[in-house]
């Protein structure tokens, strides 16, 4: 099989409502590494959850084409729906029902035998942390609970792909580190997790790469680590050296020397704003001065950062 | 392949289970009761008063007030069930989970028309017998083996009728946003009717036909003692008579409650209007005469039930 279980060529899905169109997702080409954790991030309304149920074969793409695991997302979504877990947003559980309920009737309609029905139900409660709650209404837990609830539906059919659509939306701190844990838990185990928020901060730390998404395009996608190395090297690298000795001096030397935009004082060190990445001259430059450097760092770029720069910006394909 | 029982198993013991339906069964329950005991005071006051024997047998006694309970019970439950079966599962989010499992569209609403068909069923007999039961203890008459057929045969076009009504609240839940929409739009659809359209077939054939009593108050020698018309002018008047039920019945037709209402009046032999005495048909006979009857339920419940499939199918689940 392919190195990637998601491939995208030119989705697109336009919506009509009212004699208006509304492009929810426009030509969107992407890829999904096996055995990654994918953030699809992007504010309200980008298109995100579109994009996951064209994905899951909820809703038909107006034109383009897609595959998941190797199957076709229009012509084979049956077989998509087979392997694909999915989380929706809300988490699109029978409140009325217990938990174990909610996880029987999910079975049944995987098909899962009897027989093994009940193992693989208690087997995933545990899995999630709700095994001793099993009896209760879901009308009776709390929203982290709910959520796990909705992990363990999706990982009924033991996907090789989970696919969740704004999982940590209203979770409090305890909730969300519980999911983390339970997110790295299951990608250990070798499964894609595809992640679709808003909450950059919750989940974005958790992933291997990114895509995010505005106005129903994907303004940049990549491997996080590429991506902060490219956002460095498109607006300069923020380097903090820790210094003894006469850091004005330093400073003096320091911007005269090619590629730097400028240098701050700091309490302990200097900012140097540079267009490259100079610190075995800085160094070299030190040593001449006699002067003592204690460390030097480059300052990367957060997730934030780059959520900021092509979301305002608008940004292009990496 | 999950099969159309998972669904309609889940879905029925949801109904059954539910406080709508238990209400309505036990709300509806007590008000035949009270509806066939005021009834029967009523009857037999105005029998005693003058002089007249009241009604002999089983069916003579209870049969209009049973079809004229079920007339109102009938609707109203296939109503309760249909109108948020699609639009409920949507605003829960539950209709996301389930369609992204591997089944088909058609099982999961076929599998919903299966369990409110048979809760359906279940509230009608249940509705039926306590109509029955009540009539034995009240009115003190006992059905004979042909009644118990006649009955047996008026629950199930009574079920047909709740089908058609919970076929027309289904196709509105299905295009529906929110199920208040269908709520609303299905009670307004079951009040017109049962109420409106009644009232403006009669107005319209008061309009085209109206009946000439006053001018044969007009004519010379005629007073208010002396108004027995000619045996001429008693047929003008018997044949618009005849023509303003035509009208009213043309009218009336478009609605499924005319066509039970027929059914009903063929199979426990109910006077019809003033124009029609007690028909006094055998069995096969009322069955005759019901059929095309029964042929505009049947329609109304299939082509409802088939457009509720055909949007479903192809509906956005967004």
């Amino acid at each position: 099989m392919s190195e990637y279980v998601i491939e995208t060529y030119g989705l697109t899905k336009i919506y009509r409502s009212g004699g208006g169109t509304v492009v929810a997702v426009d030509r969107l080409d992407f890829k999904v590494e096996k055995s990654s954790i994918f953030g699809l991030l992007g504010p309200n309304g980008a298109g995100k959850t579109t994009l996951l149920m064209m994905l899951t074969g909820l809703i038909l793409p107006t034109s383009g084409s897609g595959k998941v695991l190797g199957y076709d997302i229009v012509r084979e979504s049956r077989e998509v729906r087979r392997m694909v877990g999915f989380l929706p947003e809300g988490f699109g559980l029978y409140e009325h029902l217990t938990a174990e309920q909610n996880l029987e009737y999910i079975a049944a309609l995987n098909d899962i035998p009897k027989p093994e029905r009940r193992k693989r139900i208690e087997d995933i409660l545990a899995i999630v942390g709700l095994y001793e709650v099993k009896d209760r209404r879901v009308s009776g837990f709390s929203r982290g609970m709910k959520q796990r609830l909705g992990i363990a539906q999706a990982l009924l059919k033991d996907p090789e792909l989970l696919i969740m659509d704004e999982p940590t939306a209203g979770l409090d701190p305890e909730g969300s580190k519980t999911f983390k844990d339970l997110v790295s838990k299951l990608n250990s185990e070798g499964r894609t997790i595809v992640l679709s928020t808003h909450l950059l901060f919750e989940v974005g730390p958790l992933c291997s790469s990114i895509a995010i998404m505005n106005r129903g395009r994907i303004v940049v996608q990549g491997r996080v680590r590429d991506l902060v190395s490219k956002l460095m090297s498109e607006e300069g690298y923020k380097i903090y050296v820790e210094v003894r000795g006469d850091s004005g001096r330093f400073a003096s030397a320091l911007m005269g020397m090619d590629g730097v935009r400028g240098v701050r004082m700091g309490l302990d060190g200097l900012y140097i704003d540079s267009t490259k990445d100079i610190r075995v001259d800085i160094v070299k430059i030190a040593s001449e001065l006699s002067i003592e450097v204690s460390s030097i760092r480059v300052e990367e770029p957060s997730l934030e950062d780059l959520f900021m720069r092509y979301y305002r910006g608008g940004g292009v394909d990496a | 392949m999950p099969s159309v029982s998972t669904v309609a198993s889940r879905e029925f013991s949801d109904i059954v289970r539910s406080k709508r339906f238990i209400i309505l069964v036990a709300v509806f329950s007590i008000v035949f009761m009270v509806g066939i005991a005021s009834i029967y005071l009523t009857v037999l006051s105005t029998a005693r008063g003058l002089g007249i024997a009241m009604p002999t047998g089983f069916i003579g006694r209870a049969a209009s007030v049973v079809a004229s309970s079920i007339s109102y019970f009938a609707p109203i439950i296939g109503i309760a069930l249909g109108c948020d079966a699609i639009s409920g599962e949507r605003e829960k989010g539950t209709l996301r989970t389930v369609l992204a499992q591997p089944i088909y569209r058609d099982t999961f609403i076929t599998g919903k028309f299966l369990a409110a068909f048979l809760a359906v069923s279940i509230a009608v007999s249940i509705a039926s017998l306590v109509n029955v039961g009540g009539s034995m203890v009240i009115l003190g008459v006992t059905p004979t083996g042909e009644d118990m057929v006649r009955l047996a045969l008026f629950v199930a076009f009574s079920i047909l009728y709740a089908v058609s009504y919970y076929g027309i609240a289904i196709l509105l839940s299905t295009v529906a946003r929110r199920t208040t929409q269908s709520v609303i739009v299905s009670v307004t659809l079951w009040a017109i009717f049962t109420f409106a359209i009644p009232i403006i077939a009669s107005l319209v054939a008061y309009m085209y036909r109206p009946i000439t009593s006053i001018e044969i108050m007009g004519r010379p020698g005629r007073n208010a003692t002396n108004i027995r018309p000619s045996p001429e002018e008693m047929q003008r008047i018997m044949e618009q008579i005849r023509a303003r039920a035509a009208i009213t019945e043309a009218i009336n037709s478009i609605t499924p409650n005319h066509h039970f209402t027929k059914i009903a009046q063929y199979i426990l032999g109910i006077p019809g209007s003033i124009m029609q005495s007690r028909p006094d048909l055998s069995i096969y006979q009322g069955l005759a005469s019901a059929w095309p009857h029964t042929l505009v339920l049947v329609l109304v419940a299939c082509i409802t039930l088939i457009a509720s499939y055909m949007i479903f199918v192809r509906q956005e689940v967004r």
